[in-house]
């Protein structure tokens, strides 16, 4: 069965993506946080949360790139390979 | 008063939302990271490419499993769920679960801001920390604290405003995974509770019990509660007839004059009636259930057949107002297309009812949704007092909380009504001024007893006769006379023949037993008739057939078997066997003057009252005499009815009660029959004459409870 390149490549191209909104949910919970100490409503237990989330988040983003950049890689081997579909 | 409104709260509810869409991002991202590691194009590739799928593969499986990243983040496809499940029973969390459940804590957190009794008190604040951090034992021991101190119902009412979200944030993070569903759809507000927050049981099982096509019949409402309907429109009269409705499954449709002399309708229906979970009534617990879950369910189908059963016309305006279930069944039919195109619902009120995912299917209808915070039934759907979405921005919502904190009085009708009439004057207003086309003269009103399934009639089909109506002393008479609950006594005293012979100028032959006439005392309670409800009573010599023989009159009584005896309780179409009536009375002028149609002969108007049990009878005839005592030892049979004769001129007349139901005979019955001392009524006379006072009957007939007809008398064609 010839190697389905276009969907490897439209999956690396979704995490890519992906990555790049996590990255953004990491300054989004930023701002959360900032918003609520600068109004003084911030529970104390939210700093310590949010910053495991947003560690977190940019651990995610950078996993989700790597998978789509080694996504990437494989869509360009298999391509390269006999009876491969573009 | 406590409502929505607080800067903090409403900033932490921002917050809240905003974690509800980072969330909600991260969890996509699961899903396209699942589906590209469960992608069967990546399978099919292996073999041609092997180190670099292997990469892209460990990459993957980082990337969706990491603790450091996305946590265990399998999601999407059946493969992937079961993974997920799988994880979930080991305690395993995805970064969006962790982040929604921020979003919870903040939501309860917006709670407590509005509720200081809430953060003042260290027992709540243990619950909800140990929840939080899903520390299920330390949760069981505040909660069980909680309760020890306070006892069920005032723990349940202070942990109201922020139950949801300490269910749906303990749902998210505990290791069951079939409540997980319905934790993401509390804490990301997309719809209904689906399950029980805590065992993960489906509501739609529990509703799917609550099923029947809906059936409504028009009722009438005693007097008393009749006097406390509105007689004008308003939002606090509406309320006030719901509350004099009851939870009985009940409903009231009414119609007033509004102010631009248009006649319009109010629905109005109250909510659950505690007891039975699924009783013939839609108004029960399963039916709130359904109601509150379903699009459609048996209380909202029969709401509609009472409108159509009340004749409000193709178009009309109509206002629909609901309590607790009862304003979920409105806004189902709200929803429901089919009857927005018969009538125009212009207005739903819906009062401590959960209807947070209800949407009209007429976008002009205008929705108000008055709720406790205190109050739980409003959050069976999910949202409570701090759901951080705005899901209808359209509808006038009133969510408050008054000091009182007790569930279930914070639920009550009355409690809702009396805080609008009171404690929220300026929301009482708005919901008026919206109300003002139906704000006039009430000119109509009909309540309704609602059923999940059409009753089964009582009239079908033994009540089910042709009528007529004949002429009668005081006006048109309806025959035959139809009672639906009744109650007879039949009792047989054996009689010297002389007696009889000697006093009442008994035409033809009598029954006998042991060489002694039978004499039977016969009475009926007759409730929920085609004519007024009444008590008759008949003094008769028991004959086998019609006295014919006028010629007789002066010749001593024949003697007959027992054949006469049994002929007593054959079918009244066949039976020729009958009491000779010598005296009869009842206790309704109405009756009485149609007594000569009936039976004939005399009958005198007197109180009368019947009580019969299996085990006793009491039967009184005032100022004549009383029948009481044990009845002992039965013997079941079909109700037997009851034949008279009677003679009028050179007729004799026969009559007749055909009676549906389970008689009991009782061959040794301790009786007693007693004629009132020194009593000169005619029928105390004759029961002297016959010997009859304190006597004791040979055996009774009685019947607890009955249906009967009873026709004209006809008269007995010529030997």
């Amino acid at each position: 069965m010839p190697v389905d390149v276009a969907a490897l490549i439209a999956h690396a191209e979704v995490l890519s993506a992906d990555a790049r909104a996590l990255a953004a949910c990491a300054d989004r919970l930023r701002a959360v946080e900032a918003g609520l100490e600068a109004e003084g409503v911030a529970p104390p237990w939210l700093r310590s949360s949010v910053t495991a989330h947003l560690a977190a988040c940019v651990t995610a983003a950078a996993d989700l790139e790597t998978a789509a950049r080694d996504l990437r890689a494989y869509a360009n081997q298999a391509a390269r390979a006999p009876g491969a579909r573009p | 008063m406590t409502g929505k409104g607080d800067p903090a709260a409403e900033s932490l509810r921002a917050a809240a939302r905003e974690l509800v869409d980072i969330a909600t991002t991260i969890q996509d991202a699961s899903g396209h990271a699942t589906a590209a590691l469960t992608d069967g194009a990546l399978l099919r590739a292996l073999p041609r490419a092997a180190s670099a799928a292997r990469l892209a593969y460990r990459a993957l499986l980082r990337a969706t499993t990491s603790g450091a990243g996305l946590g265990y983040a399998l999601t999407g496809g059946r493969a992937a769920t079961l993974a997920a499940k799988a994880g979930a029973v080991l305690g395993a969390e995805s970064l969006a679960v962790r982040v929604l459940a921020t979003s919870l804590r903040l939501r309860i957190s917006a709670v407590v801001s509005g509720h200081p009794e809430l953060a003042g008190d260290p027992m709540v604040t243990r619950l909800v920390d140990a929840a939080a951090a899903d520390r299920d034992l330390e949760a069981l021991r505040a909660l069980r604290a909680l309760v020890k101190d306070r006892g069920a119902v005032r723990a349940l009412s202070r942990l109201a405003p922020v139950l949801g979200e300490v269910l749906a944030l303990r749902a998210l993070l505990d290791e069951n995974p079939l409540n997980d569903t319905t934790a993401w759809l509390i804490a990301t507000g997309k719809g209904y509770a689906s399950a029980d927050p805590i065992t993960g049981v489906s509501n739609k099982i529990i509703a799917v019990l609550d099923v029947g096509e809906g059936a409504a019949r028009p009722t009438e409402l005693p007097a008393a509660e009749s006097a406390r309907l509105c007689a004008r429109g308003s939002l606090l009269g509406f309320l006030g007839n719901i509350s004099a409705l009851g939870t009985g499954g009940r409903v009231l449709i009414q119609s007033v004059e509004g102010p631009d002399g248009v006649i319009r309708h109010v629905l109005q229906a109250p909510g659950m009636r505690v007891g039975h979970p699924d009783g013939d009534s839609p108004q029960d617990l399963f039916g709130a259930f359904s109601s509150a879950v379903l699009n459609s369910s048996p209380y909202s189908r029969a709401l509609a057949k009472a409108v159509a059963d009340y004749g409000v016309p193709h178009g009309a305006e109509l206002a629909l107002v609901g309590h607790s279930a009862g304003g979920a069944a409105i806004m189902n039919l709200a929803q429901d297309a089919e009857f927005c195109a018969r009538h125009t619902v212009t207005h739903v009120v819906a009062v401590g009812s959960p209807v947070d995912f209800k949407q009209p299917a007429d976008p002009r209808t205008w929705v108000a949704s008055v709720t406790n915070q205190h109050d739980i039934v409003p959050t069976l759907d999910g949202q409570g007092a701090g759901n951080c979405f705005d899901l209808h921005p359209d509808w006038y919502v009133v969510d408050y909380a008054d000091p009182t904190h007790l569930f279930p009085i914070c639920h009550s009708i009355d409690r809702y009504r009396a805080n609008l009439a009171h404690d929220l004057p300026g929301e009482r207003e708005h919901i008026d001024a919206r109300l003002t086309p139906y704000r006039g003269a009430v000119v109509r009103s009909q309540a309704y007893l609602l059923f999940d399934r059409p009753p089964w009639r009582p009239d079908f089909p033994f009540l089910t006769v042709p009528t007529r109506v004949a002429p009668g002393p005081d006006g048109p008479v309806d025959l035959p006379i139809r009672t639906r609950d009744g109650a007879a006594l039949t009792a047989y005293f054996a009689v010297r023949p002389e007696a009889v012979r000697d006093l009442l100028d008994v035409t033809g032959p009598a029954v006998r037993v042991g060489g002694r006439v039978l004499v039977a005392v016969h009475a009926a309670r007759n409730r929920d008739t085609s004519t007024a409800d009444h008590h008759e009573l008949h003094l008769g010599i028991l004959v086998p057939g019609p006295p014919h023989d006028l010629a007789g009159l002066a010749r001593p009584l024949r003697r007959t078997d027992l054949l006469g005896v049994a002929d007593l309780v054959r079918r009244v179409d066949v039976r020729c066997s009958g009491s000779f009536l010598v005296g009869s009375a009842v206790d309704a002028a109405g009756v009485q003057s149609l007594a000569a149609t009936l039976w004939g002969g005399e009958t005198y108007l007197t109180g009368l009252e019947l009580r019969v049990s299996p085990r006793s009878v009491r039967l009184a005839a005032d100022q004549v005499f009383s029948l009481r005592g044990r009845l002992g030892a039965a013997v079941p049979l079909s109700d037997p009815g009851f034949v008279g004769y009677a003679r009028e001129g050179d007729t004799t007349l026969r009559s007749s009660v055909r009676a549906r139901g389970r008689a009991r005979l009782h061959p040794a019955p301790v009786l007693r029959l007693a004629v009132e001392p020194h009593s000169s009524h005619p029928l105390a006379e004759r029961l002297r004459d016959l010997g009859l006072d304190g006597a004791r009957p040979l055996l009774c007939l009685t019947s607890t409870a009955r249906q009967s007809l009873r026709d004209a008398a006809v008269p007995v064609p010529p030997a």
